[in-house]
């Protein structure tokens, strides 16, 4: 009970009011930047690195994982409200909390949501309070062929959110794998598909499509059909959340914080990840997968609680490593040189009070984000009662601006834009648009770590089965693959219930 | 709404251009009241990285030692790996008001041909500080020094992206020893130490600033560091020129260039200002005491020659890679 000792002290200690209210402000900033379609973490902590490194110390850091975690907390707001991810990791809240916002449930799913991160939140900073030696071996264990495993086993689990059609799906997932391999061949160094243009160097990023993809074509599609859509009958009470819907999603909430950690704590891997596969392990477990993408808050529970829960897991090779295992983590890493503290093994041992403290921030970051998330529930819900032509104008600058604001680049806005054309005919075609999100973020980690094992391994293929960790995942594969199989030959059940519409 | 938007954009850049221009043949006319105006110190990588860093804290030394009379201003200008913030800089030749500083994409950018400018469209000032690589194994390998990687043919080492210093300097340490080590490339410096780390490569070529927290920690075991001589903060760590492998010899310069063709005395005038800073105390605190550099001044003349040599080094590996032609 040592760990809980030294975090209470680091709680107390984090009580500051200097301290205090750096975190108060890092949560409310993390918010907003997570709220704003296009901005996510990374750029909300980088652009407040310079800000936060002026209050020095455990205050700077604080303030910036306020910013980190605040934003896991925003991005489901314009998910489930308009249906446009607020950044990548919130994604996936967009398959079940949009039509929630449409069934007039807004309140509900944006209450899910706060519970979720909440609960995602507080498993997440116990794993790191309790768990961070022991979990940052299991992270070291994971290279690139063991990387390469948990991707297969990812986009096997992934396979049941493909659609009504496999076809379609498996056609939008190559399509997404192919828009993943954009850019500079990240081991041959050869410019692959960007036609020449600098600007497409650095490869497509995730959340510029997935605004265009997801936002952008909801918009369009919605104009098409009727601008003065009426709106829809909203009751004071739809604008509240549900303690009850808390009680209901509890083992969505454990098993997404628990795969949001596992998953958060990979070197390189990151928060979507973690949201997508939780996501589709609710479906897979659940007895009535059917439901999923209907707006459920099971589906809001899942993704929500793992995103939150991969912002601590992130940092455990960070505090521990001195390993920055995401884009994130390696700009707070700058924040702490930048307070004249060494990131590396022996950060805990020579420098415990300021570990302690920062964690003791967390935890209070934590819980001041659900009250201050929770009393603008009704507000922001409140925001569907805003007829279509006066708030979609609005949605759309704030996406613009999002999107500009990521690089200042006019460049990445022609791309949301191109992102939402593309959308409506993938819509009208009946393809879905999510195995595509999941081929773009997914096909790099798998194409990367696969090349990277051959190089190591000289081309041996046997490799990927002489590793245990690898092995297993893959035996794994195979079996999550074959049971639907089996369950048919069998005559029993369908489990991966690619009836549903996703 | 993007084609105004660009429109825009093109339209104001028009204009302070030819604002820029006239400011400069302004200052090339009475050289002696430079600088007269702030300075944009444009930064082509995002916040908080190594480049930037290193960008701000000079900002900041230089200002708060008040070396000069106006206020260098900062600015983040990403994308295209550093072919956007570099192309900025470039663009406004001969003009004193526009200050970058070096990266390894400063050169490679421009190589693959993904930049419009390369490192000659710049005017190299002076560099301030020199920062090695650090070749490190696990603590658990059993190789106690350098000479101990022969009794074994192949190695693979982690980098970051494919063409970066690390690759290069396995390319040079396989030459020179005889072995081969085998770069594989990540996606950020922390990949590969975890990589490095979880035993997933053999050897590492670390920054200074990497290599000196696990080192201290006991995770990793130096074998040699990249420099002419042996860096103040590691007096023990040997030199590869010591161990008898004299031709490995690289490390990073830290400068800054300006867009070609500024005044020559306008290169005078920051050889003078970062000579100060270079030996000053606040530089000494903020950069060379925390990342661990070796402290040393290199003047234009010198710093164009590094440059040159840097670029000819990448340009020859990129050949042998099949990268570029």
């Amino acid at each position: 009970m040592e760990p809980l000792a030294l975090l209470w002290d680091g709680i107390l200690a984090a009580t500051d009011p200097a301290i205090f209210a750096c975190t108060i402000l890092g949560a409310v900033i993390g918010l907003l930047i997570g709220a704003l379609p296009g901005l996510g973490p990374t750029a909300g902590v980088a652009i407040m690195l310079p800000v936060a490194a002026g209050f020095g110390g455990v205050a700077a850091i604080a303030c910036l994982g306020g910013v980190y975690y605040g934003s896991m907390f925003g991005g489901a707001i314009t998910s489930i409200l308009l249906g446009i991810p607020g950044d990548a990791p919130s994604v996936m809240t967009v398959i079940d909390g949009y039509p929630m916002a449409q069934k007039g449930e807004a309140g509900r799913a944006l209450g899910t949501s706060v519970f979720a991160s909440f609960v995602g939140g507080f498993l997440g900073i116990a794993g790191l309070v309790a768990l961070s030696v022991p979990v940052s071996r299991y992270a070291l264990a994971f290279g690139p062929t063991e990387m390469t495993a948990m991707m297969c086993f990812a986009l096997s689990l992934l396979s049941v959110l493909g659609g009504r059609n496999a076809f379609k799906g498996f056609t939008a997932l190559a399509l997404g794998l192919w828009l993943g391999m954009v850019g500079l061949d990240p081991i041959s160094g050869l410019p692959r598909y960007t036609g020449g243009s600098m600007n497409l160097f650095d490869g497509l990023d995730f959340s510029i499509i997935a605004v265009g993809l997801f936002g952008l074509t909801a918009i369009f599609t919605s104009l098409e059909v009727n601008v003065d859509k009426p709106v829809a009958k909203y009751t004071f009470a739809s604008l509240l959340p549900r303690v009850s819907d808390a009680v209901q999603t509890r083992w969505q909430l454990l098993q997404g914080s628990v795969v949001g950690f596992f998953v958060g704590v990979l070197p390189g891997v990151g928060a979507s990840a973690a949201t997508m596969i939780s996501y589709a392990l609710a479906k897979r477990l659940s007895p009535t997968p059917e439901k999923y993408g209907t707006g459920i808050v099971e589906g809001v529970a899942a993704p929500e609680a793992a995103n939150n829960s991969a912002s601590y897991g992130s940092m455990i090779p960070l505090f521990t490593l001195g390993i920055p295992g995401s884009a994130t983590t390696a700009v707070m890493m700058g924040g702490l040189i930048m307070v004249g503290l060494q990131p590396g093994p022996l950060l805990f041992t020579e420098n415990p009070e300021f570990v302690w403290s920062v964690f003791g921030s967390f935890a209070i970051g934590n819980l001041a984000l659900v009250f201050l998330t929770l009393l603008l529930t009704p507000l922001l819900a409140a925001a569907l009662f805003v007829p279509t032509a006066y708030l979609y104008p609005i949605v759309i600058a704030v996406i613009v601006y999002g999107v500009f604001a990521i690089d200042a680049s006019t460049f990445n806005v022609t791309l949301t834009i191109l992102a939402g054309g593309a959308g409506i005919i993938l819509a009208r075609l009946d393809y879905p648009a999510v195995p595509l999100i999941l081929g773009l973020v997914l096909g790099p980690l798998l194409e990367r770590n696969i090349r990277r094992t051959l190089i190591q391994s000289q081309g041996d293929l046997l490799v990927f089965v002489e590793r245990p960790i690898a092995l297993g995942l893959f035996i794994a594969t195979v079996f999550v693959l074959l049971i639907p199989l089996f369950l048919k030959l069998t005559g029993r059940k369908k489990i991966a219930a690619d009836e549903a519409e996703v | 709404m993007t084609y105004g938007l660009s429109n825009f954009v093109k339209h104001g850049r028009a204009v302070g251009l030819g604002l820029l221009t006239a400011a400069a043949i302004a200052v090339s006319a009475a050289a002696a009241e430079y600088p007269d105006k702030d300075i944009k110190m444009i930064i082509p990588f995002g916040a908080g990285g190594g480049s930037d860093t290193l960008a701000r804290t000079i900002a900041g030394v230089i200002e708060e030692m008040k070396l000069i009379p106006v206020k260098i201003l900062p600015e983040n200008r990403t994308g295209g790996s550093g072919a956007v913030g570099y192309s900025a800089v470039a663009k406004e030749k001969g003009d004193p008001y526009h200050l970058a500083t070096v990266s390894v994409s400063f050169f490679t950018t421009p190589l693959l041909g993904g930049s419009p400018v390369s490192y000659k469209d710049f005017t190299p000032l002076a560099a301030i500080a020199q920062s090695p690589y650090i070749m490190v194994v696990p603590t658990s390998s059993e190789y106690q020094k350098l000479d101990d990687l022969k009794k074994t043919p192949r190695f693979t080492t982690g980098t970051t992206g494919v063409v970066s210093d690390a690759a290069l300097l396995a390319k040079m340490t396989s030459n020179a020893l005889g072995i081969q080590i085998d770069s594989v490339p990540f996606d950020g410096e922390g990949e590969v130490m975890g990589a490095l780390l979880g035993g997933h490569v053999n050897v590492g070529f670390l920054n200074p600033s990497e290599a000196m927290a696990q080192m201290k920690a006991g995770k990793l075991r130096p074998l040699a560091i990249t420099s002419a001589e042996r860096s103040p903060a590691f007096p023990d760590i040997p030199t590869f020129k010591e161990l008898g492998y004299g031709e490995i010899l690289h490390t990073q310069l830290r400068g800054l260039v300006m867009p070609a063709d500024v005044p020559p005395e306008v290169v005078t005038y920051w050889e003078g200002v970062l000579q100060k800073v270079a030996t000053s105390e606040q530089w000494k605190k903020q950069y060379i005491d925390r990342f661990h550099d070796i402290p040393d001044y290199v003047d234009a003349k010198g710093f164009k020659e590094v440059l040159e040599r840097t670029n000819a080094r990448y340009e020859t590996m990129m050949k042998e890679l099949g990268i570029i032609k």
